[in-house]
């Protein structure tokens, strides 16, 4: 067993070689840059598709004066940090904040902005500032710097909960709802995303410091070369008119938007090398607390979503097979349509449509009622397959000696059926472990969630690493016992 | 002698194709009557309406013991006192011979354990096989799982027993010793039907002989009667076909 994790990881970490180290972003010529578009009004789509926004003209701008092409992707924030360690991307932009963690894996220019952190509510909700928030849940975008604040002052302030989500989009949706009370994030992202929105309110002012800087990495060349241009691009004005632009105001004089400052540089910042990078055991130590909290929420919502699906799977493949016509049909129709749902829409509509009639369901539950949802409907399809696999003889047998359906079913026909499904049911069990990971979604903490969370606010991915061990050490062993069945019942067979 | 079951105007349809055509009969109780025909002339069809295994048409009426023989709540109660030995013995593979013989007497007539065992292993004694109690039914030869099979449908005391073709799947050094318990069977007085095409033993064990072609009764009478005198053209052929084999 050990011998095969430690094989595992290894081809895991080969397969994520490549692509880090002697990946060449780009050519000489293309500068690519990553960018979490949706992030206002730093960088989003405008209606024809193009990518705007404060920092996107500043990149271009950049490029421009470097005498280089530039190509932007868009990769949500979390992916950032391992797109441009991993040399796929070579900025990074998305109004991230310079910290002491992040330097010490990777390189900023000088800020460009000052920011804060704000606190946004919807408008007559009895939110006025942090100190009504006791008790209540808040919202906050996975790893960002709102995230490591609101944990910081959690004890503080009081906060029930601290809600995780993937971007501004879902977390307003969901303060919109009512299902959480505030949302903590960059204040001039929400000072943007707020002005044509009269029920939505910025009440608080969260003053952290932050500065925003492009993000590269760690000591390649291109950053003073960057950040060269960014002094003379304040010099001339532009970084300033580009606040106008976006703001509608200009930056005040002693801001980092007008004043050339010193580049950040690292406290103990060493060029770090493939297992600083990926088996950091520093970061590793720190995180893994965050790793079995998500572990043990993943187990939970796994296995309740199993045991259920489970249950309903056997009464719907029974409907299925003996229930009056239309009966039948009903659930017929119910197995075809959650088979070729995406669970991902599934859980969405669910978390955040349902509310809107009134059901509102919390992040676990949400994911615990889709995953059964679908888990039921391919449960229910391989009992049907594993009953009418068993002979018709079984059945009369059972009928002519007077045995009642129920005792048909529960002596004769399903303890033969249990050995044909086992296989194809661990291997739906193992999907659906899998798939609580799309949990993430709806701000569930599993194990994937805390794994990028641990990932952003360490700077490192070392923790996805541990997770993907994780996975694997308890998916691989059901999925050889799985084959290791499968071959038995093979040969059984031929017999 | 009471009549214990009673066909009347049976029909049978699968879809347009008729393959029960107005069957009248009277079992008497103690009565070891065998059905023979060739294949396809509805010999099963007939005994598993008995039991109700097929559903015959809406016109006809079947009963045993006075009971009708119909969906409802005395069908349980049709079965417990009919029960059925099938060509292909169909024991259930997941459970032991003894767990086989068990089962129906702890479900339906809802025996104690120590009961069910004790009937159990007398049955598997009476069919000659008390040895295997503990095996499944995979280890052992055709002959002994039907022998089985007979001890299951046994062990719910049936007033009455239908053999669908016992032997036709055995080798046929097996079918001797499965005919022996069928014959030892007849002579304590249980009523059976049974489908067989074994000449030799309907001649010997059967009160009463029907031969059927074509989903109907075409005669029927003592061994005797049926077999050294034929009145019917179809019969004397069947035999002739049958016997020159
Ligand atoms: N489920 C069914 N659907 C359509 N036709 C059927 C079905 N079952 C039986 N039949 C037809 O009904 C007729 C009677 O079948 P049955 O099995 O009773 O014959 P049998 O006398 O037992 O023959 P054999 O000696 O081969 O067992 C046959 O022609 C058969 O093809
Ligand atoms: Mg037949």
């Amino acid at each position: 067993m050990r011998r095969t994790l430690a094989f595992a990881t290894l081809i895991i970490l080969l397969l994520a070689y490549p692509l880090t180290s002697f990946a060449q972003s780009g050519t000489d010529k293309e500068i690519i840059v990553g960018a979490n578009i949706g992030n206002v009004p730093w960088e989003f789509q405008d209606t024809n598709g193009e990518f705007i926004g404060f920092e996107i003209d500043l990149v271009k701008e950049a490029a421009k004066r470097l005498n280089r092409e530039i190509k932007i992707l868009n990769v949500p924030f979390n992916g950032l940090f391992s797109a441009v360690q991993s040399g796929r991307i070579d900025i990074a932009i998305s109004s991230i904040g310079i910290t002491e963690k992040r330097l010490e894996s990777m390189s900023f220019t000088q800020p460009y902005y000052d920011s804060d952190q704000s606190l946004t509510t919807v408008k007559g909700n009895g939110i006025n500032s942090l100190e009504d928030l006791k008790g209540q849940i808040v919202a906050v975008d996975t790893g960002s710097t709102g995230d490591m604040w609101a944990t910081a002052n959690q004890q503080k302030y009081g906060f029930a909960e601290i809600r995780r989500y993937e971007g501004l989009a879902p977390a307003m949706l969901d303060v919109a709802i009512g299902r959480v009370k505030g949302y903590i994030s960059d204040i001039p992202a929400l000072l943007y995303y707020t002005k044509d929105k009269p029920n939505l309110e910025v009440v608080e002012r969260i003053p952290t410091g932050g500065r925003y800087a492009l993000m590269m990495a760690k000591n390649k060349p291109l950053v003073s070369e960057v950040n060269a241009v960014i002094s003379t691009l304040k010099e001339e004005g532009f970084i300033n008119a580009l606040h106008k632009k976006w703001f509608g105001v200009p930056a005040e004089p002693t801001t980092s938007t007008v004043e050339i400052v010193d580049m950040p540089s690292a406290n103990n910042g060493n060029l770090l090398n493939f297992f600083d990078t990926f088996l950091n055991k520093q970061v590793f130590l720190q995180t893994y607390p965050m790793l079995i909290a998500g572990l043990i929420t993943t187990i939970q919502l796994g296995l309740l979503s199993i045991i259920s699906g489970l249950v309903l799977g056997l009464i719907l493949s029974l409907i299925r097979l003996y229930a009056a016509k239309p009966l039948q049909a009903i659930v017929k129709v119910y197995i075809d349509i959650f088979r070729s749902i995406p669970l991902l829409v599934l859980l969405i509509i669910i978390f955040y449509a349902l509310p809107f009639i009134g059901l509102n369901l919390s992040p676990f539950s949400a994911a615990a009622v889709s995953l059964t949802l679908v888990s039921g409907a391919y449960t229910a399809e391989i009992f049907r397959a594993g009953i009418e696999a068993i002979p018709k003889g079984q059945f009369e047998a059972s009928e002519a000696l007077g045995l009642g359906y129920r005792h048909m079913m529960g002596d004769v026909i399903l303890p033969q059926a249990i050995k044909i499904v086992i296989p194809p049911l661990t291997n739906n069990c193992i999907n659906v472990i899998k798939d609580t990971a799309l949990a993430s979604v709806v701000a569930m903490p599993d194990l994937l969630k805390q794994a990028t969370q641990a990932q952003a606010v360490a700077a490192n991915p070392t923790p996805l690493i541990a997770a993907a061990v994780i996975y694997l050490m308890f998916l691989l062993p059901l999925v050889l016992w799985v084959s290791k069945l499968e071959k038995r019942y093979k040969k059984e067979g031929a017999k | 002698m009471t009549t214990l079951i009673r066909l009347e105007n049976v029909n049978k349809h699968y879809g347009s194709f008729q393959a029960l055509n107005n069957i009248n009969l009277e079992i008497k109780e103690g009565e070891v009557v065998c059905v023979i025909g060739p294949s396809g002339s509805g010999k099963s069809t007939m005994i598993r309406c008995i039991n109700l295994l097929e559903q015959y048409d809406a016109d006809g009426k079947i009963t045993v013991e006075n009971m009708s023989v119909q969906k409802g709540k005395d069908l349980k109660q049709v079965r417990a006192e009919v029960g059925m030995v099938f060509q292909n013995f169909n024991l259930f593979p997941h459970l032991t011979i003894l767990q086989n013989i068990m089962l129906a007497p702890l479900r339906v007539r809802r025996m104690s354990q120590e009961q069910a065992e004790t009937l159990a292993l007398s049955l598997l004694g009476k069919v000659g096989i008390a040895e295997q109690a503990r095996k499944y039914p995979a280890q052992l030869s055709g002959g002994q799982q039907q022998r089985v099979a007979i001890a299951r449908a046994l062990a719910m005391e049936p007033k009455a027993l239908l053999f669908d073709e016992p032997t036709s799947a055995l080798d046929p050094e097996m079918v001797g010793e499965v005919l022996d318990v069928i014959r030892k069977l007849a002579d304590t007085g249980v009523t059976m039907i049974i489908v067989t095409h074994e000449m030799g033993f309907a001649r010997q064990v059967a009160d009463r002989v029907i031969f059927m072609d074509c989903g109907q009764i075409v005669e029927q009478g003592t061994p005797t009667e049926l077999f050294d005198n034929p009145k019917e053209v179809r019969t004397r052929n069947f035999l002739k076909a049958v016997l020159n084999h």
